[in-house]
This record gives C-alpha cells, structure tokens and sequence, in this order.
C-alpha cells in the first residue's frame, strides 16, 4: 500500500507536469518571426550552428570519481543500519573499508585529479 | 473492501495537500525571497501588486503562461521538454516521504501526516534527488546553445560532487537511528531525547554546503551566474517553461531538502531540545497543533537562512567549488562516520 500512494502520487505529478508544459502551446499568442527561435548568443550571428562539442576533461573526471565513490556509499548505507546489532565485528569491517575508500581518494588527489589549472602551471 | 477506499481517500487528501504545498507555497516563496532580498538591500521590493506586493506571484504567473511557446531552432524538441518533466517530477516527490507531525485520530481511524512512510525514505529522497543532474544536463544538451551548454556542464559538476558529500555526511544520523525511515528517526530523536544536531555538527555543516550545491544556492550558483552566462540553461526556455526551472531549483528542492535536514538534525516535529534531558515546549498552549507549528517554523528558519546567505555572499568559481567537495567536504564526512560510529554506543 507504501508503494501505491507513491506510484499515484508519480501519476499525479506526470499530469501536472505535462500541463505545466503545454501551457504556453495551449495559451500563448502564435505569431511566427524570423529570428524569434535564433539561439542567443550576444546578438551575434553563429559561427557553429551546433554548440554540443568538446568540453573540459575535469567534468569526466569528476565523473569518474562520482561512480566510484557513489557504488561506495550504496554498500555503506545498509552497513549503517544493522551497526547496532553488528558489534566491535562491524566496526572494525567498516573501519578497513572507509580506510580503504580514503585511500583512493588520496591517490586521485595526488595524480591531480581534482586539479583544473594545470594548463597554467605548467606555462 | 471498506478500508481499502478509506485509503485511497485519505491518499488523494494527501497528494491534494501536497500539491498545494509544494505548488503554492512554492510560487509564494518567490514573493518571499524578493521581499527578503529588497529588505536585505534596503528597498521595499514589489509593493504596487496588490497590500505590499501580495498579488505579485499571481501576475507573474499569468504573465508567464501567456507567453509565446519558443524553441531554439537547432535543438532537440523531445529532450527540450523531457526536462522539464525530469526537473518538476522528482523534486516534488521527495515531498511524498516527508513528515509533516506525529501520528493523529479521525473518527477512530489512524492518519500518518506522511503520504507513504516507506522503510527506505532516506534511500527514497537522494534517488530522486540523483535524478535532478539528468533535467539540467538534458536542458544544456538540448537547446544546443552555447551558453545553456556550459551551464548545464557547471551544474552537473557541482551537483555530482556534492552528492557523494550530502551521502556520507547523512550516515552519521543514519547510524544512530538504526532506520532509513523518515518517520521512525524522528521518533528515535523524541525517544532518545536529542537532536542529532549536538552530536552531528560536522555532517550538518557539511549537509548545509551541500543543500546550498545542489539547489544552485550563492555561494555555489556557478550554473547560473547572471554576470557571465546570463542564466545559464535556462537561456532557452520561455514563458512558464522558463518558470518551471527557478520554481523547481530554488523553492521546491530547497523546501524539500530543508524539510529532510529538519528531520534528520533538528529532531522533526520536536520541541526545543536540551540534550539526554527532554524537550522544552513553549508553545504548549496550542496543544495537539504545535508540533506541526514546531516543524513550519524549523523548516522557515533554515529556508529564511539560505535566502540570507543568498543575498549577503559573492560566488565561488567552479573548480574552486568542487575542490571544496572533495578536498573539505568528503574527508569530514567520512571522519564524522568514524566518530559517530565509536559514540553511537553511548547513545543507543
């Protein structure tokens, strides 16, 4: 019954949200204009039609991190809830584990990849 | 058979409620911030709509759905508005694990001011919370423009780093509540008589940094930064489609994470606390309304400390904010679940 409420609640919100949506289309005036659709761009006209290109690597690496550290915190998050029956035994498990998860921290920090300038510093 | 509609009524009173709270108080915050904001600045703020600029959001809000439907012409059409889905959906569910009071009676029958209490709320609030990176990368990626691109990329790298920090600083509260369910950790509160907050300073501050991350909040709305990206991924969208953002990013999330801070480090719906003592009631006189009043007030207060924090302090820049969140945040975090994990014995 948890999960009912929450699915109509889900079936609610998608409602909600698609008239939210379409409500300038339903509503709003429809008077087309040359470059009313023209991507903004200081006025000036577009070099490059298409702005999905290449962006700065630090964003991957984060990335990359997030993946690791996040996998992590989903093998702690049941680990905190059973502590109080687990003892000294869980302690210590938890205690090698968030070792080793700092330690990886540490290397990734050290091999600099948390590090955006070094482009300049290496000038 | 009778109970069954009994639920599915008391269900839909709820998500009524919900709907109003996170929809029109929502849009009234708005009127809020700006008159915090005037004030701040020594301004009255809007005053001609209505007794002090009352009827403001209502204006706004017709403005906004009378606008023309816009679309970047190189963009992708579906994803454009997917977004918006991904952006209003999620953020408003979080609102279905939150407390709002202890359990009451009505005509004899057993009401929870929470639409599910699910044995995974916690679990419930980052999973959606998760899902906000995808609405802002897809809103960048398909408008195909450049500013709303490097926004988007901003933000996706702000929130990503701050998620892993806001996970391992919750675990401490975690630990010494032994559930995952919204409504049992404040019961463990009430019953261990004591905020988690006395023993938890450091996952709170680092819980704040992150609520403040993750909801484009000064000092970390580098996505935004009017100055140099012009509103970052919102550049592109019009009318109330632009509207669904700021609502979503600024009112709804930071309500909905002030509400799960509340929860999890001011004790919910509790009285004023004095450690291992018990609870201090001065609004005793309203009776079986003050513990709703008690947690309005909690989540006002810390809601009224963002918009201060907003409109005092300058922004940070991106790397410099994610080095925060990496460098600072996480080693603390993870030092206060060492710490808490040794003390939680004594408290238990």
């Amino acid at each position: 019954m948890d999960y009912v409420a929450f699915l109509i609640f889900l079936a609610v919100m998608m409602g909600v949200a698609l008239i939210l949506v379409s409500l300038n289309w339903l509503l709003g005036p429809k008077t087309p204009q040359e470059y009313e659709d023209y991507p903004y761009e200081c006025g000036v006209p577009l070099y490059d039609r298409s702005a999905q290109t290449t962006f700065h690597q630090g964003y991957y690496l984060l990335g990359l991190l997030l993946l690791l550290f996040d996998i992590e915190a989903a093998f702690l998050f049941p680990w905190t809830i059973v502590y109080r029956w687990l003892g000294v035994f869980g302690f210590i498990e938890m205690f090698l584990f968030i070792l080793i998860l700092t330690y990886g921290l540490l290397y990734a920090w050290r091999k600099g990849a948390l590090r955006w300038h070094f482009e300049l510093e290496e000038m | 058979m009778e109970s069954v509609w009994i639920d599915l009524l008391v269900v839909f009173l709820k998500i009524i409620v919900i709907l109003a709270v996170a929809l029109g108080v929502g849009a009234y915050l708005t009127w809020v911030e700006r008159k915090v904001a005037a004030h701040i600045q020594r301004r009255p703020g809007p005053m001609v709509v209505g007794w002090h600029g009352l009827l403001q959001p209502i204006a706004d809000g017709l403005k906004l759905i009378t606008k023309e439907d816009l679309f970047p012409r190189y963009g992708n059409r579906f994803l454009y508005n997917l977004a918006l889905v991904l952006a209003l959906v999620p953020a408003t569910l979080v609102f279905a694990v939150v407390p709002f009071g202890p359990e009451f009676e009505v005509f004899g029958y057993k009401v929870k001011p929470i639409l599910t209490d699910v044995n995974v709320g916690i679990l419930l609030v980052f999973g959606l919370g998760s899902l906000a990176v995808y609405a802002i990368a897809l809103a960048g990626w398909a408008s195909n423009s450049k500013y709303p691109l490097i926004g988007s990329m901003r933000k996706a790298g702000v929130i990503i780093s701050y998620e892993v920090a806001i996970t391992f600083a919750v675990m401490g509260p975690l630990i010494l509540a032994g559930t995952l369910s919204t409504y049992e950790i404040v019961q463990s509160q009430i019953e261990q008589k004591l905020w988690y907050v006395w023993v938890q300073p450091i996952a709170f501050v680092v819980y704040m940094f992150s609520l403040l991350a993750e909801t484009g909040r000064i000092p970390f709305d580098i996505q935004e930064a009017e100055a140099e990206l012009v509103t970052g991924f919102t550049v592109e969208y019009g009318g109330m489609k632009f509207g669904i953002f700021p609502l979503v990013e600024w009112y709804i999330e930071v309500l909905t994470l002030s509400a799960i801070g509340v929860v999890l480090f001011l004790g919910g719906w509790s009285p004023i606390n004095i450690p291992f003592v018990g609870f201090v009631d001065p609004l005793f006189f309203l009776g079986p309304l003050s513990p709703y009043v008690w947690f309005l007030l909690k989540v006002t207060a810390l809601f009224l400390f963002i918009l201060w924090l907003h409109w005092t302090l300058p922004r940070y820049r991106i790397d410099q904010i994610t080095e925060i969140a990496w460098k600072v945040m996480l080693p603390l975090a993870l030092f206060n679940i060492v710490i808490t994990s040794i003390i939680a014995p004594l408290i238990w």
